[in-house]
C-alpha cells in the first residue's frame, strides 16, 4: 500500500502522481489530506483501490475507468460524472449531480445526495442509502439509480431510457413528466438483493416500486402550462390581491 | 383614362398583416401551439454585405490576384493546448448531428474536410465511426446531452467544444423530431426510437462559471493539455460571455450568430432570440481586445456565412476563422426549403429515410462541399491580395468601411466616403462631431 499526502501536492499532479503508482502495478493507494481538492481521481484508468480519508472537492472520479475509489468523508457536486467503469463509493453525503451523464460504473452514497443526482445517466448503477434531492435521475438514458430513503420532487423528469428503484411511499406524489411507477420485475428484485447483499445495505427489494420512463407517445413540456381550458365563469370571484 | 379602364387598388398588404402573419396564426388557431421549423431564420438581419473592403491603390499595393501567394493556413487554440489546431483554410465545417443530417451527408462532409485540408465538428449525438474515419481533422462537442460521448471521443478529439447555446435557437437544446430518431440514431444517442427529442438544455456538470472554471481543468487533465479547448456560445450579451469564456480557461470561442441554421427549431426561437453575427462578433472582438486577450484567443464567426467575401469581412474585423453550416448543405444539393424538421429530404441530406439517402451521392457531395470551400477561400484571397495582404489573417478593420449609418453604429467601422464613425469607434477615431 501507497500513501499520498495531497497537502503536499499540487491538485494537478495528484492525479499523474497516482497514475504512476498505479503503473508500478500497486494496488492500494491512500490519499489523505485531501482538505476538498476538486478533480481527484479524474480519469484515473486501471485495478487499484484508492482510498480518500477525508472528503473531496467537485468532480471526484470523474471519467474514471476501472478502479475503486472510496471516500471515507463527503463528496462534492459532480462526484462520478461521466465515470466509464469501476466504483466509487462515498461513506457520507454527496452534493448535487452526483453521476451525472455516467457510461457504466457504480456509484454507491452511504449518506443522502443532492439534487439531479444521475443526471443524464447512459447506464451503470447509482445507489444513495440515504434521501434523494429532486430531480433525480432526470433526462436519464439509461442504467439504473436506487434510492434507499425518501425522494425529491420530479422524480425521473423527462427520463428517455433506465430505471429508477425507489421505496418512498410518497413517491407518486412526486413523480416527474413523462415516466410512471410500475411494479418491479423477479428479474429486478434479484438485481437489487445482489446489489444490497454486494455493499451491505439493509433493504428489502419486495418493498421497491420501479420508475420506467415512458417510451410511447410523445413527451409533454411544461411549456403547454397552464392549459387554458379548464375555466369556469360561474365560481369566478374578482379577487384584489393574486396569490402567485 | 377612363373610368371604366381604372384598376380598382389592390390594397395588398405588405406590411404588419401580411400572408405570413395571417398563416402564423392560422397554425396556432389550429393547432394551440407553437410551429417548429427547420434550416436558419428567414429574416433579414444586418450583416456582411453591409461592410465594404478598401482596395489598396497608392498608400498601400495591391498583390497580383493570379501570381503572388497569399497564405491561408490558420492555427487555432494556442493559448493552452499543446497541439494547437492547423488547418489549411480558415473555413471550417460546423457542428450538425448525425441524425439531423444523414450518414451519407456527414461523411460527404468529412470526406470534404479532408480533400481541403479542414476540421470538421460532429455536432450532437455521438460521433459516426464513418465521419471520423474520413474527416481531416475532428472537434469533438461536449454538450448539455452527452448523448453518444464517452470517455473515448476524449482521445480522438483533434479539438474539443464545450458546447453553451447555439446561434438558431440560443437558451434551447438540440431538437430532433421523432421521424428521424430511427433504429440506427436511437442506438447512437440511447433514446427510444421515434421519440420527439428535446435535448438537455444545461450541462449537468456545470452550473455556473465557477463550475466551469474546474471543468476545463478536468478536461485539460483528461486530455493532457494537448487538444484545444473551445467555448461555442450564441450571440447574445456578447461581452459578458466572452469575458467568462476567458475566464474558465479556453483556447478559443466559437461566436454563433442568429443567422445560423439547424435541423429543427422553434420559429420563435430563430426568429426573435439572439443577435446578429457581425456587430456580434465586433463586441467580441473589442471585449478581447479590452481583456488584452486578442492574441491568445482564436475566435471563429459561425451563423450565416456564405461566401469569400464573409470570410474576408470577418478576419478583417477580428475572426481567425469561420464555420460554414447551412453553405456547406446546399453545396451538397440542398435547396433551402426549411422543412429539414419534418425527416424528409429529396436529396438526402436531412433525412434518415433510405429511399430519401440515397439520391446523395457521397463523394460528388463531397467534392462539391471541397470545391465550395475552395471557391470561398479563393474569393477571400482574391479580397485580401486586392487590400494588399499576403496573408489571409493580416486583413484588418481598417480595411472595412460600412455602407449605412445603421451598420457603423453597429460596428463602429467608418461610413463609406465621409469616414464618418457613430457612437464608439472600433478602433477608429470617431469623426462624427457630436
Amino acid at each position: 500500500m501507497e500513501h499520498i499526502d495531497a497537502a503536499i501536492i499540487e491538485s494537478s499532479k495528484l492525479n499523474l502522481s497516482i497514475s504512476n503508482l498505479m503503473k508500478q502495478g500497486i494496488k492500494e493507494i491512500t490519499v489523505k489530506n485531501a482538505h476538498s481538492m476538486h478533480n481527484m481521481c479524474v480519469g484515473l484508468t486501471g485495478d487499484a483501490l484508492i482510498s480518500i480519508t477525508d472528503s473531496t472537492g467537485l468532480y471526484t472520479a470523474s471519467f474514471l475507468e476501472g478502479p475503486k475509489v472510496v471516500i471515507e468523508g463527503n463528496a462534492g457536486w459532480y462526484a462520478g460524472d461521466d465515470m466509464m467503469d469501476g466504483e466509487l463509493i462515498i461513506k457520507n453525503n454527496a452534493g448535487c449531480n452526483v453521476g451525472a451523464y455516467i457510461n457504466g460504473g457504480t456509484i454507491v452514497i452511504y449518506g443522502s445526495t443532492g439534487s439531479r443526482v444521475g443526471y443524464g445517466m447512459k447506464g451503470g448503477t447509482i445507489l444513495v442509502c440515504g434521501n434523494a434531492g429532486r430531480w433525480a435521475a432526470q433526462m436519464a438514458m439509461g442504467g439504473s439509480l436506487v434510492v434507499i430513503g425518501t425522494v425529491g420532487n420530479l422524480i425521473g423528469e423527462s427520463m428517455y431510457r433506465g430505471i429508477v428503484f425507489t421505496q418512498d411511499p410518497d413517491v407518486s406524489a412526486k413523480l416527474g413528466g413523462n415516466v410512471f411507477l410500475d411494479s418491479i420485475t423477479e428479474e429486478e428484485k434479484t438485481y437489487l438483493t445482489d446489489l444490497f447483499t454486494k455493499y451491505g445495505v439493509d433493504a428489502d427489494p419486495v418493498r421497491f416500486s420501479a420508475i420506467r420512463p415512458a417510451l410511447t407517445g410523445r413527451h409533454k413540456y411544461v411549456l403547454f402550462k397552464p392549459e387554458l381550458n379548464k375555466f369556469d365563469k360561474k365560481n369566478y370571484q374578482p379577487t384584489k390581491e393574486v396569490e402567485v | 383614362m377612363s373610368e371604366e379602364r381604372m384598376k380598382e387598388p389592390s390594397d395588398s398588404v405588405k406590411a404588419l398583416w401580411n400572408k405570413d402573419t395571417l398563416a402564423e396564426i392560422d397554425y396556432k388557431a389550429t393547432y394551440g401551439k407553437h410551429r417548429i421549423r427547420g434550416c436558419a431564420t428567414p429574416r433579414q438581419m444586418p450583416n456582411f454585405d453591409d461592410l465594404m473592403i478598401l482596395p489598396g491603390q497608392l498608400t498601400r499595393m495591391p498583390l497580383d490576384t493570379y501570381r503572388e501567394d497569399c497564405e491561408t493556413r490558420t492555427v487555432l487554440g494556442k493559448r493552452f493546448a499543446k497541439k494547437p489546431l492547423i488547418i489549411e483554410t480558415p473555413i471550417m465545417i460546423a457542428g450538425m448531428s448525425y441524425g439531423a443530417l444523414s450518414k451519407e451527408a456527414k461523411i460527404a462532409l468529412a470526406k470534404a474536410s479532408s480533400l481541403v485540408g479542414t476540421v470538421i465538428s460532429n455536432g450532437e449525438g455521438g460521433i459516426l465511426p464513418e465521419e471520423l474515419a474520413n474527416s481531416y481533422r475532428q472537434s469533438i462537442q461536449v454538450l448539455a446531452s452527452r448523448m453518444g460521448f464517452t470517455k473515448r471521443n476524449l482521445e480522438y478529439a483533434d479539438m474539443l467544444e464545450v458546447l453553451y447555446g447555439i446561434g438558431a435557437k440560443p437558451g434551447l437544446s438540440g431538437h430532433l423530431m421523432g421521424s428521424k430518431i430511427t433504429e440506427d440514431i436511437s442506438k447512437m444517442r440511447q433514446i427510444p426510437v421515434g421519440i420527439d427529442l428535446h435535448s438537455h438544455p444545461r450541462s449537468g456538470d456545470a452550473f455556473g462559471a465557477d463550475d466551469m472554471v474546474i471543468k476545463m481543468e478536468q478536461l485539460r487533465e483528461l486530455t493532457n493539455w494537448n487538444v484545444p479547448i473551445f467555448a461555442k456560445i450564441a450571440a447574445g450579451r456578447v461581452r459578458e460571455d466572452i469575458k467568462i469564456a476567458v475566464k474558465i480557461g479556453v483556447d478559443g470561442i466559437i461566436l454563433d450568430g442568429c443567422q445560423a441554421g439547424t435541423g429543427a427549431a422553434p420559429v420563435m426561437a430563430a426568429d426573435h432570440l439572439g443577435i446578429p453575427l457581425m456587430p456580434a462578433l465586433v463586441q467580441a472582438v473589442m471585449t478581447l481586445e479590452e481583456m488584452g486577450m486578442k492574441d491568445e484567443i482564436s475566435l471563429i464567426a459561425s451563423g450565416g456565412i456564405r461566401n469569400g467575401a464573409d470570410v474576408a469581412k470577418a478576419l478583417a474585423i477580428g475572426a481567425d476563422a469561420v464555420a460554414i453550416g447551412t453553405g456547406a448543405m446546399v453545396a451538397m444539393g440542398c435547396r433551402v426549403c426549411m422543412k429539414c424538421h419534418t425527416g424528409h429530404c429529396a436529396f438526402g441530406i436531412g433525412t434518415q429515410h433510405e429511399d430519401e439517402r440515397k439520391n446523395l451521392d457521397v463523394d460528388a457531395a463531397a467534392e462539391r462541399v471541397a470545391n465550395y470551400i475552395r471557391g470561398m477561400t479563393a474569393e477571400a484571397v482574391l479580397l485580401a491580395k486586392a487590400a494588399g495582404k499576403s496573408k489571409l489573417k493580416n486583413l484588418e478593420r481598417e480595411d472595412l468601411r460600412s455602407l449605412s449609418l445603421e451598420t457603423t453604429a453597429m460596428t463602429g467601422i467608418p461610413l463609406v466616403g465621409s469616414d464618418f464613425v457613430l457612437g464608439k469607434g472600433f478602433g477608429f477615431t470617431a469623426n462624427n462631431n457630436i
